[in-house]
């Protein structure tokens, strides 16, 4: 047998390739030039003496930050590409190379860079170890592009579990706190539980199509196109099983049972970059996976997506308002964020896929500076994230008790915030696509939502005698840029939402066979 | 040789793979079952790669990658116990009760 | 004749299986859960070797048998789990059972309405080599390999931040 060498065409994954080389440069460049002290253990908010929040420790985010700079500018040069030729797949049709894929490469490369710069400061505070964690959020990121652009299961899969296991490692990347460990531990048994099941999914999917592939010759679309619908059981159980496995990752319920701890226990700008970037990452693969290439099986899909959908919701919502931390809160409400967009993935059409898309890019927008300003006001630890530690945070720091009252104004979807646009967006796709009830459930539970947001709300005006301990923000240029950053992207896309929106839909093509 | 008789043990597998994870408390024990079920859809996959013949070998093929990711699973998992273990003495589940919802 | 010796030695690996994966999850010694891991996965190497995936079939004794069940039976002595008898199940064992006893029916159900009657042929000239399977991976496969290597270095890099010693 000849070996025939592949064609290799690499501008599909080059800012996947830019952000794996940069995780490199980052652990060579923290091996010769990185200064670790592990003698000097300083207070919190003390930082080395000569050392500022700079200081001399800038080498390492900001090569981070430049490979991000270089994957935004890669994508950028494949939407050129795609714009003019159209979508391909590459690699013998493992990667798709379409305005879907560009899109979330570069949201994902933003959330990212976002993620350097309060782990920066974070972890200069506690003097942890910077290197590994700018190159497992790197690589992480990187697994999230490639799960958005693959287009075959088996990468899909591989790309899953490459992100995944980065962000196993960064939940539990605060050794010290014993919360810490055991959310790392949590999220890692049901993480690799729920992998087992995708990885079925996909094998019965193998097992019914004859391949993995999502667009190539014989593969699944082409299967589906010349099969008749009645000898299709076994495929649909291996859709519902890749639902199952995806469902985890976005934290839709029943699969949700990891998001409470795993946000509480990790660092707060890991739990930012999570609920941000995994969401994303396990959206695209869905929104792919059903809305186009087991589009002719909908009616089949479609009832378990509902399900999960409306229980989604509700649970999320319901569970959030008992909450006392505010980071636990925060976890159920990106639970029951998922739920929302799970109704644009059930519209089955453009506008819920580009709406899918411009809420999961505003959610995480908003989502990492929520998480910024816990971080600032959580302490070394992060054992002042109760909701009562909020009380009188505006009398504090009024300035950012009015960003956090902005943030979850968003959250909870009032008007002139990007969330109010968002949902607007995802519930008029499904209403177009004729599932209204499914809409109105969604609008119930956005209203029991919003108690929580105004619970904090409430708290943080509260001029109370009894405040035990003020709230006392930590914070340096890099969190405050951030915050900042976050809160005029809400106000901003609240306002004028329509750039954005319009590249979204300008992002609705995908490859095909 | 019937191909259902291949998938009935590897759903078997599977099943018991799931009982284990749901039914056991150290988190050992708990990765142990993970690698029953992880088995049971190599078995899945190679079976199915022997059903397609020639045209199947990505079965295979994915059923070794599968291998690799396994052991890349096992690693971090392992370093993740060992970190719990130093700090509290045993790696049961059920007694993480520092977070309940 | 030989479909016959096929299918008996089949049953008798099935047997093996699951024998030794009902214990690896019942077991209240955990040595003696991973030596009966140990055995499902042999008995699974031994299955491939049946469906003439002989490569798979030593990576699965190598890999598997060779550094992962080490690996977790270090896990096991590093954490000081009790040699002997101890309790490891949790309270819920009842949940758990009819949870996979209805998984183990919904997808042998729908397995056996998919594929009742196809038969595998399995001859010498069908069965999969070894270099099949590189020209595959080198070729069409490239990048899933590629993924793969940065997914192992994410791993390394993660282990040793996790487990590193302050």
């Amino acid at each position: 047998m000849d070996f025939v060498a592949p064609k290799i065409a690499l501008s599909g994954i080059a800012p996947e390739i830019a952000l794996a080389a940069t995780a490199l440069l980052v652990l060579l460049a923290d091996a010769f030039i990185g200064d670790r002290p592990r003698t000097l253990r300083p207070e919190h908010g003390s930082a080395r003496p000569g050392s500022g929040i700079l200081g001399n420790r800038w080498h390492l985010p900001l090569l981070s930050l430049i490979g991000f700079g270089a994957a935004v500018y890669l994508a950028l040069d494949a939407w050129d590409r795609v714009d003019a030729t159209g979508a391909t797949t590459q690699f013998s049709g493992m990667i798709a190379v379409d305005g879907f894929s560009v899109f979330v490469k570069i949201t994902l490369a933003v959330f990212g860079a976002l993620t350097i710069l309060l782990g920066h400061e974070y972890l200069v505070r506690r003097d942890l170890e910077e290197g590994e964690f700018f190159a497992l959020v790197l690589f992480s990121v990187a697994g999230m592009m490639l799960m958005a652009s693959s287009a075959d299961l088996i990468v899909t899969f591989l790309a899953l579990e490459t992100f995944s296991i980065a962000l196993y490692v960064l939940v539990g990347y605060q050794r010290s706190r014993l919360d810490g460990q055991e959310a790392a531990m949590k999220y890692f048994l049901l993480g690799a539980f729920s992998s087992t099941f995708f990885l079925l999914g996909i094998a019965l999917v193998f097992g019914a199509t004859g391949s993995t592939n999502l667009y190539g010759e014989g593969g699944i679309t082409s299967f589906l196109a010349t099969t008749p619908a009645a000898d299709l059981s076994l495929l649909v159980l291996g859709a519902g099983l890749l639902i199952v496995g995806l469902g985890f990752k976005v934290a839709a319920v029943p699969f949700h049972m990891w998001t409470p701890d795993a946000y509480q226990g990790a660092p707060s700008p890991v739990t930012g970059f999570m609920a941000a970037g995994s969401k994303l990452a396990g959206f695209a693969a869905l929104l792919r996976l059903l809305d186009v290439v087991l589009f002719p099986l909908r009616w089949d899909w479609r009832p378990l997506v509902i399900g999960i959908a409306v229980v989604t919701m509700i649970v999320g919502s319901i569970l959030a308002v008992v909450q006392d931390d505010i980071k636990r809160m925060l976890a159920y409400s990106s639970i029951a964020h998922a739920g929302f967009v799970f109704t644009a993935v059930i519209a089955t059409n453009d506008r819920g896929i580009s709406g899918a898309l411009f809420y999961l890019a505003t959610y995480g927008l908003t989502i990492v500076g929520a998480f910024a300003i816990v971080a600032v006001l959580g302490g070394p630890e992060e054992r002042r994230t109760r909701v009562n530690d909020f009380r009188g945070l505006f009398a504090a720091h009024p300035l950012l008790a009015g960003i956090l009252t902005l943030l979850m104004l968003s959250l909870a979807g009032v008007p002139i915030t990007s969330g109010f646009v968002a949902k607007l967006v995802v519930f008029g796709a499904a209403v177009e696509a004729g599932y209204t009830w499914v809409v109105v459930v969604g609008a119930i539970a956005s209203a029991i939502a919003a108690f929580f947001y105004l619970r904090i709300l409430v708290v943080m005006y509260m001029v109370d005698a009894e405040v035990a301990e003020e709230p006392k923000a930590v914070m340096g240029p890099l969190s405050i840029g951030v915050i900042g950053l976050s809160a005029a992207a809400t106000l901003v896309l609240g306002l004028f939402w329509s750039p954005l929106i319009e590249l979204a839909e300008k992002a609705t093509f995908f490859a095909g066979p | 040789m019937p191909i259902t008789y291949l998938l009935i043990l590897s759903s078997m597998l599977f099943s018991i793979g799931v009982y284990g994870v749901l039914a056991r408390q150290n988190a050992v024990l708990i990765l142990l079952s993970i690698e029953l079920m992880l088995n049971a859809v190599n078995i899945n996959l190679v079976a199915f790669s022997a059903m397609f013949g020639a045209e199947g070998v990505a079965g295979q093929v994915f059923a070794l990658f599968i291998i690799a990711v396994a052991a890349a699973e096992v690693g971090v998992g392992l370093a993740i116990v060992i970190l719990i273990f130093r700090n509290r003495s045993n790696v049961d589940v059920d007694e993480m009760s520092l977070m309940k919802w | 004749m030989v479909d016959t010796w096929q299918l008996v030695v089949f049953w008798a690996l099935f047997a093996m299986m699951g024998v030794s994966a009902l214990r690896v999850v019942t077991s209240s010694n955990v040595v003696h859960a991973a030596l009966y891991l140990v055995v499902t996965l042999m008995g699974a190497a031994a299955l491939y070797v049946l469906l003439l995936a002989e490569f798979v079939a030593w990576v699965q004794v190598l890999v598997y048998v060779g550094a992962i069940i080490v690996l977790m039976l270090f896990g096991l002595m590093l954490t000081r789990a009790p040699i002997g008898k101890g309790m490891f199940d949790n309270d819920q064992r009842l949940v758990a059972a009819v949870t996979a006893g209805a998984l183990f029916g919904v997808t042998t159900w729908i397995i056996v309405d998919a594929f009742e009657g196809q038969k595998i042929t399995l001859s010498k000239a069908t069965g999969i080599r070894a270099e099949s399977i590189g020209d595959v991976i080198f070729s069409s496969f490239v990048l899933p390999f590629e993924v793969i290597s940065m997914l192992l270095l994410a791993a390394l890099i993660g282990a040793v931040v996790i487990a590193r010693r302050d």
